[in-house]
């Protein structure tokens, strides 16, 4: 059995003191949610912290809020509490179907969204849903609250646009509205998906003509990357030309989970597949 | 009605309660008074000279008790094996493979053990490495063994050409005359497989607690599957007699093959000895994968038919990597080259077979040794020649299955199977002739594997004054049920109620000696014995009878669970406590199973795995699924059919993940799946949407009542099933395994341009 | 640090170190060795406990996270009298395991499914189920024993 090196543990009354905390001890200390993806990280000594700081003490991190035409998902809430959320399920269904789908019973129990965001593992599921939804993180800090674009927090593989001394404190997410169709597909073989291609419509007339479009494609590139080039020939129902585009704008990299070319193959099966389904449609 | 009390009974297991209520202990539970923790520091190089090693930093950490390197083997036989004695304790001068262990710290706790393993410095001078068969053989290749090594304890059991260069193990197969049936063939089928690299992920991994004491007396608690072989190693590497080597396998986590042989026995030992204090060494799953896996194969294989559709000649090539040292792969080679002739009437055979060294963890037995490596090739070639004909495959396999009786390999023993009838049956349960929808396919492909192993098996069972039964065996209890079998033998045969029988094993003093667990031949083989043991307390208890009874034994009518004569009625039991006038005593029966009568032909029997499916492949991203199977298991007698069908399920789905996801794979020098979140095995959503398991019990085998083992067969048809069952779906024929979803997108690509 | 939470119905205070998993604790501190280590990564489920209820995997959840809760392991399935739980009994009845490693983590993992959904359906069942892994059985003799357990605990059997 593999043993962790030796650490403590810090419970901080407000994100506020987190900040601080992370300040005081810098590079030695880590923010600790769920520990789905840091404690493995720790045990093969890919990261090694004195310090962890866990959040999930902090009041008021952990709860799902409807609010202006938003839901406000506290970082330190489980996988399984977004699935099984009345709001999420009722206001962004395709988050909650998502959620219901990550990784396995256990990682959903115990995983938080934030900290799943936070660590920024390619192969990860949320990240490449919420590029779609345009959903948007509150960052606090010493210096006082930021909120960004989900797009403008994801930096690369493990990267994110975190200060040294910020927490993410809040995933907010746009609520579905009645002209807007989407749909998370992945494609998995392994224990982490081979890929995940999110995908959003905006459709006057169900279904029938689009306004807007929007994709993402995760898990086959170092960080989950949408691809604005495509969203135009989506909105044209040019599905194979968005296909392409969206697999140039992917940085695809041949590993144990398929080459390029394969890679290139899943996004147009994939994004066909979404399409239909965003539209409730069966594939014949 | 059945004619049996007892046995071919679904009864309920005698280790279940224990297992559970999470009672059951296994080796990985075993904790000693003093005990203190061994962990390795391992090779980073493929192959490397070591030029120094320095663990002063790790000897002066807190609560390090030693650091063992190869220096501090001085005074042991540092090399192991069973068939090569190749293997060295830890890295003597050289790595040979990325995970060696070069070092091992003990300390008092797990943790610090890790620690001080960070602490050791060694300094390598690299070497070119071999990392694959092809360049092992080639003319000019490194050496991965530069010097010569003895025989292990089994090396005299068959007569194995030695290797030479970087060949470990060479085997030729040879009857008829291949080349001129194959030149006046009408059909021949040519091409050359893969089979891949797989981890068996026996969930628990390979754990020994050693204690080496001060009347030189070691004791090894260890997840083995043949604690006898493992005691006969360490006696050797420490120059004990086998008296003074006592090896416990408590429950075992899984084994499949992976735990055959010694594994981290004799390290673990060899911590002991040094420090004089018992030492627990456990390895991780990741340390696991670095330890043993299956030797992957190519096989260069022609199969030839005559215009009326019989079969005449099969020619083989195979290439095993069999990794840095032998483990068990002299049998794989020997195997494979045997069971590549598949249950068929092969009038002219001409197998070669090499198990090659190279600088990658050591590959040794795997579920069916050999089997799912080469009825990869033999089967889908049946295919094949059946399309070149327009037969249809079913028809031309009974067209060509050997029937009972019949020989398939000259010298051994015939068919002692129904196979015709067999895939008749998975015919028949699968709906061979119903329509297919677009995207399936069907297949029901067979094996026959030369099962059993050599049989030494020896049992004893204690028959109590107070109607209780123990028996007394060897065979390792890995899940497959022995413990639940044994006893219901004993039960039948003593005429006592399943729950007065009481299982004692394995421990090598207490038990007999039994050559291993595996090869699936626990039922067959130590299940006769302890039949035979029955007997003879049984018949002892007949003398004992007739002396207190003043009549000639012959005179005794043998009734269930005892005897009469005129009106007195005596049990086994009651005999013993009246023989002895005195409570509490037992009569030891035994039975010493040999090469010799009915077990004189080899094999033991032959194990027949059929498996019928259909699949479903999407041809959009090349993924299979798999909608129906069928598996039959022709098992003689099944002592416990509910078990024996497990056996038979279990089996097909390990083969199901090595054929459509499994894979070992290596980026040059190093593994680089070697997680389990990368390694993917079987799971829930992977089963078959419709399984049907059925047992054939035509009381044929040599083993008790008739039962012949199982639980390996039917790993070994499914990759050919699922290959040929794709190519009648889709009409691409694809010769390497696995069938992930992107080889077959790729094959499927290739047709369509 | 000092933890107190309920360990099978039992009242426990632990002094643990903070970078202690519970797999580590439970098994060396608590001899329950009935939780088995395997993967180490949250894949194979072999080391599943439940937490309040919930599945975890002790091997990568610290001991330090079930302060204040209850944990429910294998050995505290059955009842006080030692009658069986009847996921115990129909993993039994079924032959749902060989080796038995998996086994205290199937049932658990099991139960945790039908505490919150009394009657799944097979698909249900396959995707609550399908993150612990069993490499003996083939799955179906489980599948079988989780839907005896269902029909027993809703008084049908």
């Amino acid at each position: 059995m593999t043993v962790l090196r030796r650490f403590e543990i810090h419970q901080p009354a407000s994100a506020l003191e987190a900040s601080q905390m992370l300040s005081h001890y810098g590079d030695e200390a880590g923010v600790y949610a769920g520990g789905t993806e840091l404690l493995l990280a720790m045990k093969h000594e890919a990261l090694s912290y004195r310090h962890l700081i866990d959040v999930k003490v902090i009041p008021g991190l952990n709860s799902i809020d409807q609010r202006d035409g938003v839901i406000e998902i506290g970082a330190t809430t489980t996988h399984r509490s977004i699935e099984r959320s009345p709001v999420v399920r009722q206001r962004q269904p395709v988050l909650a179907e998502l959620e219901s789908r990550v990784a396995n019973v256990r990682v959903r129990g115990t995983g938080t969204l934030g900290g799943n965001l936070c660590f920024g593992e390619p192969h990860s599921d949320p990240a490449t849903l919420l590029l779609v939804l345009e959903g948007a993180l509150k960052l606090e800090s010493a210096a006082g609250a930021r909120e960004i674009p989900v797009g403008e927090f994801i930096a690369g593989a493990y990267a994110n646009a975190l200060l040294p001394d910020e927490i993410l404190t809040k995933i907010i997410v746009p609520c579905a509205q009645p002209n807007q169709r989407a749909a998370y597909l992945k494609f998995q073989v392994h224990e982490r998906p081979a890929m995940g291609l999110a995908l959003w419509l905006e459709t006057p007339d169900g279904g029938r003509s689009f306004t807007a479009a929007r994709v993402a494609v995760g898990c086959a590139c170092p960080s989950p990357t949408r691809a604005p080039a495509a969203e135009k020939f989506l909105v044209e129902k040019r599905l194979p030309d968005a296909a392409e585009a969206i697999a140039d704008a992917a940085d695809l990299a041949a590993d144990h989970e398929g080459s390029v070319e394969y890679k290139r193959n899943l996004i147009r099966v994939l994004l066909r597949r979404a399409f239909l389904r965003a539209l409730k449609e069966e594939e014949q | 009605m059945s004619e049996f009390t007892t046995v071919n009974h679904s009864v309920p297991r005698g280790d279940g309660i224990a297992k559970v209520t999470g009672s059951a202990i296994y080796a990985s539970d075993i904790g000693l008074e003093h005990m203190a923790w061994a962990k390795v520091l391992r090779s980073p190089f493929a192959h490397a000279r070591i030029v120094s090693i320095d663990a002063s930093a790790a000897k002066r950490q807190p609560g390090v008790l030693d650091v063992l390197t190869a220096d501090g083997l001085a005074g042991l036989s540092p090399y192991y094996g069973h068939a090569v004695k190749d293997h060295p304790l830890l890295a003597i001068g050289k790595v040979r493979f990325v995970g060696e262990p070069v070092a091992a710290v003990i300390a008092e706790d797990e943790p610090s053990a890790q620690e001080a393993v960070k602490k050791i410095v060694v300094k390598y001078e690299e070497l070119t490495p071999v990392l694959d068969v092809d360049t092992a053989l080639s003319a000019g290749a490194p050496l991965v063994h530069d010097k010569e090594y003895a025989g292990g304890a089994f090396r005299g059991f068959d007569d194995f050409p030695e290797g030479t260069g970087n060949i470990c193990q060479a085997v030729h197969v040879e009857w008829g005359d291949v080349e001129s049936a194959l030149a006046s063939a009408a059909h021949v089928a040519e091409g050359e497989f893969y089979f891949p690299m797989v981890y068996a992920y026996a969930m628990e991994p390979y754990v020994a607690v050693a204690d080496y004491n001060s009347k030189s007396q070691l004791t090894v608690y260890s997840s083995a599957q043949h604690p006898f072989i493992v005691r006969h190693d360490l006696a050797r590497v420490f120059g004990l007699p086998l008296a003074n080597v006592r090896v416990i396998v408590p429950f075992v986590g899984g084994g499949y093959g992976s735990k055959s042989y010694t594994k981290v026995e004799p390290l673990a030992a060899a911590c002991s000895w040094r420090t004089g204090r018992p030492v627990k060494f456990r390895l991780s799953v990741e340390e696991a994968m670095l330890t043993t896996r299956g030797d992957d194969a190519r096989v260069r294989i022609r199969t030839a038919m005559d215009a009326d559709g019989h079969l005449v000649a099969r020619q083989a090539t195979i290439h095993l990597n069999t990794g840095a040292y032998a483990e068990n792969s002299p049998m794989v080679a020997r195997k494979a080259a045997n069971r590549i002739v598949g249950p068929y009437r092969i009038p002219n055979v001409k197998v070669d077979c090499l198990a090659v060294y190279t600088n990658t963890v050591p590959a040794s037995s795997y579920r069916g040794l050999g089997g799912a490596q080469v009825t990869f090739p033999a089967e889908s070639q049946i295919d094949e020649l059946a399309e070149m004909t327009g037969c249809d495959p079913l028809q031309f396999r009974l067209e060509n299955l050997a029937h009972r009786r019949e020989s398939i390999h000259p010298g051994m023993r015939p068919i002692d199977a129904d196979v015709p009838g067999d895939i008749c049956q998975a015919a028949d349960l699968l709906g061979w002739k119903e329509p297919l929808a677009p995207g399936h396919g069907r297949s029901i492909c067979c094996s026959a594997t030369d099962a059993g192993a050599h049989p030494v098996t020896l049992a004893m069972v204690q028959v109590y004054g107070d109607g209780s039964v123990s028996v007394m065996s060897g065979s390792t209890e890995l899940g497959q049920g022995s413990h639940t079998v044994l006893a219901q033998i004993a039960a039948e045969e003593v005429g006592v109620p399943l729950e007065r029988v009481r299982l004692v094993g394995s421990d090598t003093t207490v038990t007999l000696f039994e050559r291993s667990t595996g090869a699936s031949r626990t039922t067959t083989l130590m299940g006769r014995a302890v039949l035979e043991a029955c007997r003879e307390a049984i018949a002892q208890c007949k003398s004992m009878a007739a002396e207190l009874l003043g009549v000639p034994a012959e005179e005794l009518v043998e009734e269930r669970g005892g005897i009469r004569c005129g009106q007195t009625r005596l049990t086994w039991a009651g005999i013993v406590e009246r023989y002895f006038e005195m409570e509490g005593c037992s009569i030891l029966g035994r039975a010493y199973l040999r090469k010799a009568g009915d077990l004189t032909l080899i094999p033991a029997f032959w194990e027949i795995g059929v498996v019928g499916l259909e699949m479903e492949v999407d041809e959009d991203t090349g993924k299979i699924s798999v909608d129906s199977m069928v598996t039959i298991g022709d098992v003689g007698l099944a002592i416990h059919p509910a078990m024996t069908e497990g056996q038979d399920l279990g089996a097909a789905t390990m083969g199901l993940g090595a054929s459509l996801f499994e894979e070992l794979i290596y980026d040059g020098q190093q593994l680089t799946n070697g997680t389990m979140l990368e390694y993917r095995v079987p799971r829930f959503s992977d089963m078959a949407r419709n399984i049907q398991m059925k047992l054939v019990e035509n009381r044929d085998g040599v083993g008790p009542y008739g039962a012949k083992g199982g639980g390996e067969g039917a790993v070994n048809p499914i990759g050919p099933c699922l290959a040929n069952a794709l190519y009648r779906a889709t009409g691409v024929r694809i010769r390497t395994l696995p069938l992930t979803p992107e080889r077959v997108w790729t094959a499927l690509q290739q047709k369509r341009s | 640090m000092k933890i107190v939470f309920e360990l099978n119905r039992k009242p426990v205070e632990l002094d643990i170190e903070p970078s202690e998993t519970l797999a580590e604790v439970l098994r060396d501190r608590c001899r329950l060795t009935g939780v088995k280590v395997s993967c180490e990564a949250q894949v194979c489920g072999s080391c599943t406990v439940l937490v309040n209820q919930l599945p975890v995997s002790a091997c990568t959840c610290l001991a330090y996270e079930v302060r204040g809760r209850r944990v429910t392991t294998i050995e505290g399935l059955a009842d006080e009298s030692g009658r069986l739980h009847p996921l115990q009994q129909a993993f039994l009845d079924h032959f749902a395991f060989q080796c038995g490693f998996c086994t205290p983590g199937m049932i658990l993992a099991a139960k945790a499914l039908l505490d919150e959904n009394a009657d799944p359906t097979d698909e249900e069942m396959i995707a609550h189920m399908d993150g612990n892994l069993c490499r003996c059985t083939g799955y179906l003799p489980i599948l079988k024993a989780i839907r005896q357990a269902s029909m027993a605990m809703r008084g049908q059997q």
